[in-house]
């Protein structure tokens, strides 16, 4: 199985909801954002474009973040194909950092709350399950997937834009996607092969 | 976090709420939520939230003002409020002042509906963020039985919003919406937005048409012009049979009626003569021409209105609207085209009209004192192709329930008044009867501040403090002696600030609110702690219906239930009306009241003097609706109650025989007596040229030229903020802080370079009617050379929200509000202004 | 809206411009691993120099700077220096790994050196490692950035090449800093005629490195443009050129000139030499720039 997933930039209208779905399931810190919106803009008015494209980890085939982790905290979960980083192991060097072409990876070090005034009753929760001095990142919501459940981002787009499955079934609804809508990946030059797909806003 | 009542889920961990997420079994929204609604956690859990009442030391009022807070308990609070109160309903109850955010519906909607009409003050006035749509929703009224409107995209081919970002970013049901404009535009289904703006909708637009703000009307006049005169392409039937196209006009521009019944008249073309619309035996109907009728030329309605448009032609309109006559001409007819006049669909098993072509409008388009003749001239887009009420048109918002399966109840439809026109079931109020109080309310004087007595029809009366303003020019005999304001932060979301803070210095003020915000800091004399959404109990909180999803598809009634107790000593608005009904004596009526509101019948209506608790009437009105068997306990377990929408009740056109008002005989006649009204009390500034039946178009204040002042600016809407109170929320906040354009003030490249402004460069924007913004310089490709946009409602200033404290900027204080810039049908204010920019030094 | 973006504002723009900056191994605490890297490429460097000119005290001062200055800068560079010693754990597959058994035989094998530890195959062995350790040092710190294949400006042969010259030419200034520190017996003359050749022949490699960015186009091109027209380039012409070509060159060459005591000119030759070293690898590594994920007309 490997699981990835599809975004319909005809659909999404960078709304942000995927931004604040993650994290309000995984209770990120200021400045984490694991899924997070790229805007665009060109042309010469009138004849303007503008897109919104959500990224996040791409859970690469060849992930150059787990070819330069020196503890192996970084790792490619055979099973799957996800990829996350096991934050017990983790020392910090941000090796990962510098090879993820994604900028899918932030590096604890700030602990800043949101508000600037000391850890509210939610924050206190959450930011327990986050470990200071460690890289951390998308991981596909590792914890839902073990109820069968998709990611947060995913199962909340309200514009339907995010679609999950198992990219070696070829019957499953992000390969079919891929295939009948034109489905592309970002940088495939790089060789990372990521395991999220794209589909063109103009079709 | 909006106004949209979506369905949500909350996970809790001892105690701590720690995830909002959508509820999949709720039709409004199905288990997805935008970011706003994902965000109330940070709203919950804010440590800047008002926590205790607070009573104002300072005696000084004044817009940025430190009011020196010190915390006192509720009683105490209580006491001095129903002390207030009691003074004021002796003296004269109409000294009671009420505003409230629209955002909290169903506290505002008790308070409405309930505890003023109990205390016995008229004084409402509704506002929160300008005018709302106030527009819209009266045509809304008349052409669809509803408060608004929403395409039925589920089946449409061609959508064109006017200044509207249905689906796309905002609007009403927009979480549901959102899911079905995608699933429509994956399909194939062309979207066409007119706006000054790239905002979010034109970005995803098959076709992005900028035009000049406050010209929308121009446009669509010229669209009409095209459809009923040049291609010809027009609904002739739907015209005929299911509006008033067939009615006859006199030359005085009123109906020709029937001598004897009154009844309009209509030309029989078999019987060669006038005939009343609801004679028996009629032959074929006239749709167009000109008839003789004792003696009087009569024309058609539609012939009314192909004549009204005809000097709307295209070269015309690009001049008023900077849109080429080629473009105008392509929108007009691919409209017109897609509309597939004629054709049908079966739905469930009913063959029904198709007309998949829908024009929806809102806030961009009609925020401008031309606000209901450019109204009327959109909307009429519809309904000359037909494309009203049917699949793949404009649909109203529910109009039509036939209830539950179990109960037969919630149940409202419309029907058709004695001239035959559509008439409305009940609307924002739950009338048992399903009839919605008498429309249209007539002009009877000007006494009172909010004007329901002068122009009562809008549905929302954000004028009242400029009205207060005015009021030597209205000569109110009494003014606010309290204001209770339910979570409204005027000076912010109304106009200029000075505007409201004039209007209520004098006033004893009690701000129910969430913050200590920048209304509450200028004018309030006792602040009370609101239990958000989160914390409180709201029986059938979206029961105004106007929030559900259009189409086919699942009705869904709900709770909203505390995910939390509430923190600190924070109270629910509805829980401290019943205790000041109680301290007031005035329990009785408002029984009486919440009984009409919630639609309550024996056994479970209200008895008299009886002091319910609000649990027991949140019990007693899920019984009402839908049996013993889902009362609260109930709802609390299962969080919402569905069952399947019917056809008839989604595409009720052709099932219910009342016709479409194209022309707004209401709207002269209550021109004519606000006009002699105004004469009779020796009122100045009463321009009642804009009441007109049919549309037609003049620029905006802001639209006119202005030596000096070469740019308009407008504000647009981002799918992450509503109104002012998000950019207090830090998980919107850092969205803006990380999006390219919601922080900045937005100039066409050209422009820019042409003023020697660059990206980045603090620039200073100067309104001719007064007021200055400052903020940083976004160039941008994506708005018209001759338009600055800045997304709304940001530039904080209040000490109480410190989170929000200069970000954003502040747009509304370039908006005067007066009778010069206001539209009198709708009480519409023009929401842009007339401004220019230079660049500054960084202070 | 503050004027000054806090550090995390500063992340949120960076994300969205098409050419983003790395900033983890610059800003803040980041810059720790530059000079990390800085003491042990001088370190390794001077440990060959010393050996090959048999001078203890540069002995001393390398094996201080491996193992003392870049490795406390190493541990208080990482974010959880408390589990350093896993980074040991990936050799097959991570330069970072490799470099630190480099730095921990090094260490062993320098310290069985410098104890003087007696035997017949020791000594000789102690010091073949400890040579093959240093010769590993130099190797991989290049190769640690070479392997960010998010950042072309670094992922070229050219890189490791530049840190190994530097690192050599490092050694050798750090030798004559020692020397003008009270090192006797020790041939001055023939490691300056080697440490202006090796002066010259870095500049020379910095120029071509610069070319072949340049020449890549795309975010190596930017960065070259950031480093010689943009935020770098106070550091670059001021610390790289200046003091570190320059000053060197200008002071070999107008010895006479000058009349300065011969170890002082050494000495300051040296220092400026180290300098110009720091901030080579600090320009080079506040250059890089990721590959556009999204470029400027969308996808």
């Amino acid at each position: 199985m490997r699981l990835g997933m599809v975004i319909d930039l005809k659909r999404c209208i960078g709304c942000y909801g995927c931004q604040v779905a993650c994290k309000a399931e995984n209770g990120t810190r200021p400045g984490t954002t694991w899924a997070r919106v790229v805007k665009r803009e060109w042309g010469e008015y009138p004849d303007v474009k503008k897109l919104s494209i959500p990224v996040l980890c791409m859970h690469c085939g060849e992930p150059p973040c787990v070819e330069v982790c020196p503890t192996g905290a970084s790792q490619k979960r055979e099973r799957d194909g996800i990829v996350f980083v096991e934050g017990d192991v983790c020392v910090g060097c941000r090796a990962c950092v510098m090879a993820c072409p994604y900028g899918a990876r932030y590096y604890q070090d700030d602990q800043s709350d949101y508000f600037g005034q000391g850890e509210n009753a939610y924050e206190q929760c959450v930011y327990s399950a986050h470990q200071k001095g460690v890289v951390e990142k998308c991981d596909f919501c590792r914890h839902r997937l073990e109820r069968g459940e998709e990611p947060a981002c995913s199962a909340n787009c309200m514009c339907k834009a995010r679609i999950f499955g198992d990219l070696d079934d070829p019957e499953s609804d992000v390969s079919r996607l891929i295939r009948e809508e034109g489905g592309f990946q970002l940088n495939p030059e790089l060789g990372t092969d990521p395991s999220v797909w794209y589909l063109p806003q103009e079709r | 976090m909006c106004y949209n009542q979506c369905g949500i889920r909350g996970h809790r961990v001892d105690g701590t709420l720690v995830k909002i997420e959508g509820n999949p079994e709720n039709p409004i929204g199905r288990g997805r939520l935008c970011a706003r609604g994902l965000a109330g956690i940070q709203l919950l859990y804010d440590p800047h939230r008002v926590d205790r009442p607070l009573r104002r030391t300072n005696p000084e009022k004044g817009i940025g003002v430190d009011p020196g807070w010190e915390e006192i308990g509720w009683d105490e609070a209580l006491d001095e409020i129903t002390e207030r109160l009691v003074r004021v309903r002796e003296q004269d109850p109409r000294g009671l002042f009420f505003s409230g955010t629209v955002i909290s519906l169903a506290p505002l909607m008790h308070a409405l509906g309930t505890f003023l009409p109990a205390f016995g003050s008229p004084s409402a006035f509704v506002s929160d963020g300008h005018h709302c749509g106030n527009a819209e929703h009266i045509l809304a009224r008349t052409l669809h039985a509803s408060v608004t409107t929403n395409p039925d995209v589920a089946h449409c081919d061609h959508l064109l919003l006017f200044g509207c970002q249905a689906g796309l970013g905002t609007y009403y049901a927009l979480t549901t919406m959102a899911q079905d404009v995608a699933d429509a535009r994956v399909r194939g289904m062309k979207v066409v937005v007119v706006d000054p703006f790239l905002g979010t909708a034109a970005e995803k637009a098959d076709e992005w048409v900028p035009i000049k703000p406050g010209s929308d009307g121009a446009l669509a006049c010229a669209m009409l012009h095209l459809l009923v005169n040049e291609y010809r392409i027009f609904d002739a039937d739907y015209l005929r049979d299911h509006a008033d196209g067939p009615y006859l006009l006199a030359e005085d521009g009123w109906y020709a009626r029937d001598l004897e019944s009154g009844k309009p008249l209509v030309w029989d073309i078999d019987a060669g003569e006038a005939r009343p619309f609801d004679a028996p035996d009629l032959g074929a109907l006239a749709l167009e021409g000109h008839y003789l009728v004792e003696s009087t030329t009569c024309r058609t309605v539609f012939q009314a209105l192909r004549e009204q448009v005809a000097r709307w032609t295209p070269e015309v309109a690009a001049e008023a609207t900077g849109v080429p006559a080629a473009v105008i001409r392509r929108m007009a007819r691919e409209f017109g085209e897609a509309a597939r006049i004629g054709s049908t669909t079966v739905i469930d098993g009913v063959e029904l009209p198709l007309r998949p072509a829908s024009a929806l409008y809102f806030k961009g388009a009609h925020g401008h004192d031309n606000a209901w003749p450019t109204s009327l001239a959109i909307e009429l887009l519809n309904e000359v192709v037909g494309a009203s009420n049917v699949p793949g048109g404009l649909l109203g918002t529910n109009p039509v329930c036939l209830g539950h399966p179990e109960t037969g109840s919630p149940r409202w439809q419309p029907g058709a008044d004695g001239d035959g026109l559509l008439e409305a079931g009940a609307l924002l109020y739950n009338d048992p009867f399903g009839r919605s109080p008498g429309w249209p309310p007539t002009p009877e004087s000007a006494e009172l501040p909010n004007l329901r007595d002068l122009v009562g029809w809008p549905i929302t009366t954000c004028f009242t403090p400029a009205a207060l303003n005015d009021r030597e020019n209205f000569s109110f005999d009494h003014a606010p002696q309290v204001l209770l304001n339910y979570g409204s932060n005027l000076l912010m979301s109304v106009a200029r600030p000075e505007v409201c803070f004039e209007a209520f210095r004098d006033a004893f003020v009690v701000c129910v609110n969430l913050y200590s915000d920048e209304t509450a800091e200028a004018l309030a004399d006792i602040v009370l702690p609101d239990a958000c959404y989160l914390e409180r109990l709201d029986p059938l909180p979206n029961f105004t219906r106007h929030h559900h999803p259009v189409g086919m598809g699942d009705w869904g009634h709900t709770i909203r239930q505390p995910m939390v107790e509430p923190l600190y000593e924070r109270r629910h608005f509805s829980e401290v009306l019943l205790e000041l009904a109680h301290r007031l004596g005035i329990t009785e009526p408002m029984n009486l009241l919440t009984n009409n509101l919630f639609g309550l019948t024996p056994p479970h209506a209200l008895e008299g003097g009886v002091r319910y608790g609000w649990r027991e009437i949140a019990d007693r009105a899920y019984r009402s609706w839908f049996g013993d068997e889902h009362g609260l306990e109930w709802f609390e377990e299962h969080g919402v109650i569905t069952w399947p929408k019917k056809v008839e009740e989604v595409f009720w056109k052709p099932f219910i025989h009342a016709r479409a008002p194209i022309y707004n005989e209401w709207v002269k006649r209550s021109g004519e007596q606000v006009a002699e009204i105004a004469l009779d009390r020796g009122m100045k500034g009463i321009d009642t040229s804009g009441f007109l039946p049919l549309p037609d178009w003049r620029p905006c204040r802001a639209g006119r030229p202005r030596e000096g002042y070469d740019l308009q600016a407008i504000y647009y809407r981002v799918p992450w903020h509503t109104f002012s109170m998000t950019y207090e929320n830090p998980w919107l906040d850092e969205i803006s802080r990380g999006e390219p354009y919601s922080y900045f003030i937005c100039i066409n490249t050209a422009t820019a370079r042409a003023k020697e402004i660059e990206d980045g460069d603090s620039i200073e924007v100067e309104g001719a009617d007064g007021g200055t913004l400052r903020g940083r310089a976004r160039l941008t490709e994506g708005v018209h050379p001759d338009v600055l946009a800045v997304a709304n409602n940001g530039g904080h200033w209040a000490k109480g929200m410190p989170f929000a404290r200069g970000k954003g900027i502040f747009f509304n204080q370039l908006l005067p509000m007066d009778l010069e810039h206001t539209d009198l049908v709708s009480l519409s204010m023009d929401c842009d202004a007339r401004v220019r920019v230079r660049k500054v030094e960084e202070a | 809206m503050s004027s000054m973006p806090d550090r995390l504002d500063l992340r949120r723009q960076d994300l969205a411009q098409v050419y983003r900056p790395q900033r983890e191994w610059i800003d803040g605490r980041g810059i720790l691993i530059v000079v990390a890297h800085f003491f042990s490429g001088i370190g390794a460097g001077a440990w060959l120099w010393s050996t090959l000119y048999d001078f203890p005290l540069g002995r001393v001062l390398a094996f201080a700077s491996v193992m003392g200055l870049s490795g406390v800068a190493h541990l208080a560079f990482l974010g959880r220096w408390d589990r350093f010693w896993r980074i040991l754990r990936r050799p097959h597959q991570s330069w970072i790994s490799r470099g630190m058994w480099a730095i921990g035989v090094f260490g062993l094998a320098a310290g069985v050196v410098l104890l003087r530890v007696p035997g017949s195959v020791l000594p000789g062995l102690a010091t073949a490692l400890s040579l093959v350790a240093a010769c590993g040092i130099l190797l991989y710190e290049g190769f640690v950035y070479a392997a960010s294949r998010a950042i072309p400006f670094w992922r070229t042969r050219l890189l490791p090449a530049l840190y190994i010259a530097y690192g050599l030419r490092g050694g050798a200034a750090l030798l004559l800093v020692a020397a003008a520190l009270g090192g006797d017996g020790f041939d001055v003359a023939a490691v300056e005629a080697i440490k202006l050749w090796v002066v010259v022949s870095t500049a020379v490699l910095v120029l071509l490195y610069l070319v072949a960015g340049s020449r890549a186009g795309g975010a190596a091109r930017e960065s070259v443009a950031q480093l010689v027209a943009g935020r770098v380039s106070p550091s670059f012409y001021g610390g790289t050129v200046l003091v570190g070509i320059v000053v060197p060159v200008a002071l070999a060459l107008g010895r006479e000139t000058l009349g300065l005591p011969e170890l002082a000119l050494v000495g300051s030759i040296g220092v400026a030499s180290l300098v110009g070293d720091f901030y080579v690898k600090y320009c080079v590594v506040k250059a890089g720039v990721y590959t556009p994920m999204v470029g400027a007309s969308g996808v």
